[in-house]
């Protein structure tokens, strides 16, 4: 499980992607069918997590992950390393 | 043909009892042995030559018919043996080969001379004119692109013009000819057309001023309901389901029908037009558009897709429709898609909504081009790990249908070449001077006439630079299974080594040959000079650049491998080779799984939407599954896992094989 501040900051990166309000975004919520991103607003949302916490991810890794939990978990790995 | 003499008085007889007239039979002579049984109900005028009659044809459906003439008028006519004529009410001026049928067609006439169809003037890619382009039955993608894109060079127009004007002029005649196993049937008005050799011509209805020109591997075709004037069409092409052309050259192995219709255009190599229109434009290979609404106007094409609804405006209304636009190789424009010229899309991009501004994406290869607010947005490189770009450049070579022993267009399918990667690496240098000046709490930053995301700007980059990796991998590989013995390999490595910033010399796409511009311009310098002074001529210097690919593909890259690595130490060009290897594997890697994940998105729930009509959640699942199979089985998918399975033992055998040889100190 990710830090839940991890998991506000990945649902404010979202909101600010796709245009949308933070508190309107489940911790389960698929980014493609709960969300409705697009290919490209997910290559946007990687870029977007890059910046927000300054890490590198692998490319083909990071368009893996489809949902906000996955996300969080996900980008907390490389926060630990 | 045998020797052919006057008719003998019981022969006229014999003709005449079987209901056969002439304005003097003087006029008609014929070939041993004569048959009248195979004449019967023939007007004959003017001077007409009549074969032997051994064979019989074969019609549609099987049934065969006694070749010979019947119910027909037949004026000035030199016909072969075993031809067949039938129920045609005027055949005028027509030189027939042995064995041409040509049956239930109303008028088949020369009028006055002409060249059928060749050197007649188009006005291709730009509709105000000034790229005019004489069509004539041997020209290529690239003398076209000669013509139509190199206006400038003045002296190279005025001799092209004269090689294409000396070639036909040697076609012009007062008399028709249909060559060897030319079929002509069912038609209407054929006036002053040029068929065959094994050309077929059913059902059309009205053909004036043209070529359609065959080979016995692969006949063309001409179908039903086609209206065609001024026109040309090539080996292996079919154009038929009532489609319109006027002032336009179909090239090898193209599919015109179902109601298309083009004007004052061409289309090259594997092109395919169904259903909409094409006005003025230049279709390079493989440019394909297969649905209604759809219209292609002014523009240079190749190796494209239009989606239904895609259209371009060429008219601002001003001094007339004089823009023009370029969709380079690859691209593909969605679903109602609207460009206003001039724009220019670079290589393997998609063009996605309606943008009216004009924008120049040319330096930013993979993109996608979508409007947000009114604007275009561009989102580099995306298009690059799609699975659609990788299934295209697979597809292509796999559906060249041309069977012509002479194929006159040059393709290259390359997906990353020396050309697309100058773009990749302009587009990376434009994407890093936009970082460098982009504040962050920008969203968007301007790009020549268009918008990208501020954060796709370094997003871009580390794409490009994958595909830069892969190129640079590619190229070296190919160049170690190449090199045969160690000695060879060493030197390959030696060559490597000292080097000292070589130019990278810029890349030309000469509408499907990739070439370096250098090169292309030698060529145009033959051409200049007279050393290239024919139409064969043309084809040959045009066929050695084509030939050199590989080599110049290898100087290219030795170039770029010289920016990024100078003067290295034979030890460390051997290190930095493995490196490539190294890199050209993580990166493939990479690659294939983003292309991997979407492909899988095709059989992620949100496109189950459509199945499992009548049925819940499990309904739908078994319904999706019968008709699309799972992501597991896909062959696809499975193809791109036991590539990526494949890359370690490449890589771990060539740089066993690098490891070991020998190079200089």
């Amino acid at each position: 499980m990710a830090d839940p501040q991890v998991v506000q900051r990945v649902k404010e990166v979202i909101a600010r992607v796709l245009e949308t309000d933070p508190d309107s975004i489940a911790d389960d919520a698929n980014f493609v069918f709960d969300l409705g991103a697009s290919s490209m607003q997910s290559l946007s949302l990687v870029a977007a997590f890059e910046e927000e916490f300054g890490i590198e991810m692998e490319e083909d890794k990071a368009l893996e992950v489809q949902s906000v939990a996955d996300a969080a978990d996900f980008i907390q790995g490389y926060l630990k390393k | 043909m045998s020797e052919h003499r006057k008719l003998k008085k019981d022969e006229i007889a014999a003709l005449e009892s079987r209901g056969c007239t002439a304005e003097s039979w003087d006029g008609v002579t014929v070939a041993d042995p004569f048959q009248p049984d195979r004449i019967r109900n023939v007007h004959f005028s003017g001077k007409v030559q009549v074969g032997t009659f051994k064979k019989t044809v074969e019609s549609v459906g099987g049934m065969k018919k006694p070749a010979g003439l019947y119910n027909s008028a037949i004026h000035n006519c030199q016909l072969g043996n075993d031809v067949l004529v039938r129920n045609v009410a005027n055949i005028s001026n027509y030189d027939l080969a042995d064995e041409v049928v040509v049956e239930d067609v109303s008028t088949m006439a020369v009028e006055g001379e002409t060249s059928f169809g060749n050197g007649v003037e188009i006005e291709p890619w730009n509709e105000g004119g000034g790229r005019e382009i004489k069509i004539f039955d041997k020209l290529s993608a690239q003398i076209a692109y000669l013509i139509a894109a190199y206006r400038h060079r003045g002296t190279m127009q005025k001799k092209l013009d004269k090689i294409v004007s000396d070639y036909v002029k040697a076609l012009r005649s007062t008399r028709g000819r249909l060559d060897k196993g030319t079929r002509v049937s069912a038609c209407g008005k054929i006036v002053n057309v040029a068929a065959g050799p094994f050309a077929t011509i059913e059902g059309a209805r009205s053909l004036k001023e043209g070529t359609v020109r065959g080979c016995a591997e692969d006949p063309a075709y001409i179908g039903h309901g086609v209206v065609a004037e001024d026109f040309i069409v090539l080996s292996g092409s079919r154009v038929d389901g009532s489609a319109t052309i006027s002032k336009t050259f179909v090239g090898q192995g193209v599919r015109i029908g179902k109601q298309f219709s083009a004007e004052n255009s061409v289309f090259f190599a594997n092109g395919e037009g169904y259903h909409g229109e094409a006005c003025s434009i230049f279709a390079g290979p493989y440019t394909v558009t297969h649905h209604k609404s759809t219209l292609l106007i002014a523009g240079m094409f190749s190796f494209y897709n239009a989606g239904s609804g895609t259209n371009q405006s060429n008219h601002m209304y001003k001094l007339g429709p004089v823009h023009q636009g370029i969709l380079e190789r690859g691209t593909k424009t969605a679903s109602f898609s609207y460009l206003l010229w001039p724009a220019r899309v670079g290589p393997f991009s998609v063009v996605m909504d309606k943008h009216g501004g004009n924008f120049d994406a040319s330096n930013l290869p993979f993109s996608y081009l979508t409007v947000e607010g009114g604007k275009s947005v561009i989102t580099p490189a995306m298009n690059l790990f799609t699975v659609g770009t990788r299934r295209d450049s697979e597809k292509w070579p796999a559906r060249d249908r041309r069977k012509d022993p002479e194929k006159l267009d040059l393709i290259n399918f390359t997906l990353l070449s020396p050309y697309i990667m100058q773009r990749v690496l302009r587009g990376m240098e434009d994407l890093g001077v936009l970082l460098e000046k982009a504040k962050k709490e920008q969203v968007s930053v301007l790009y020549k006439g268009a918008t990208i995301k501020r954060l796709m700007l370094q997003t871009g980059r580390k794409y490009y630079e994958l595909a830069v990796k892969i190129f640079l991998g590619d190229v070296v590989i190919n160049a170690i299974e190449s090199a045969g013995s160690d000695e060879t390999l060493g030197a390959l490595v030696n060559e490597l080594a000292g080097l000292d910033e070589l130019p990278m010399k810029q890349w030309v796409d000469v509408a499907g040959m990739l070439a370096p511009l250098c090169l292309v311009e030698r060529a145009i310098e033959g051409i200049e000079s007279g050393v290239v002074s024919n139409v064969e001529a043309l084809h040959t210097k045009l066929k050695s650049v084509h030939d050199s690919y590989e080599e110049k593909e290898w100087n290219w890259c030795k170039a770029l491998f010289s920016r990024r690595y100078p003067k290295l130490s034979a030890e460390e060009a051997r290190e930095r080779l493995l490196a490539i290897l190294e890199d050209w594997k993580s990166s493939r890697t990479k690659l294939n799984n983003m292309i991997v994940s979407d492909a899988t998105k095709e059989f992620d729930q949100s496109t189950r939407l459509g199945f499992g009509l009548d049925g819940d959640e499990t309904v739908r699942d078994k319904d999706f599954e019968a008709v699309r199979g799972t992501a597991a089985d896909n062959k696809f998918i499975k193809g791109l896992k036991d590539e990526i399975e494949g890359l370690e033992s490449v890589v771990s055998r060539l740089s066993d094989r690098l490891k070991k040889v020998r190079v200089k100190a």
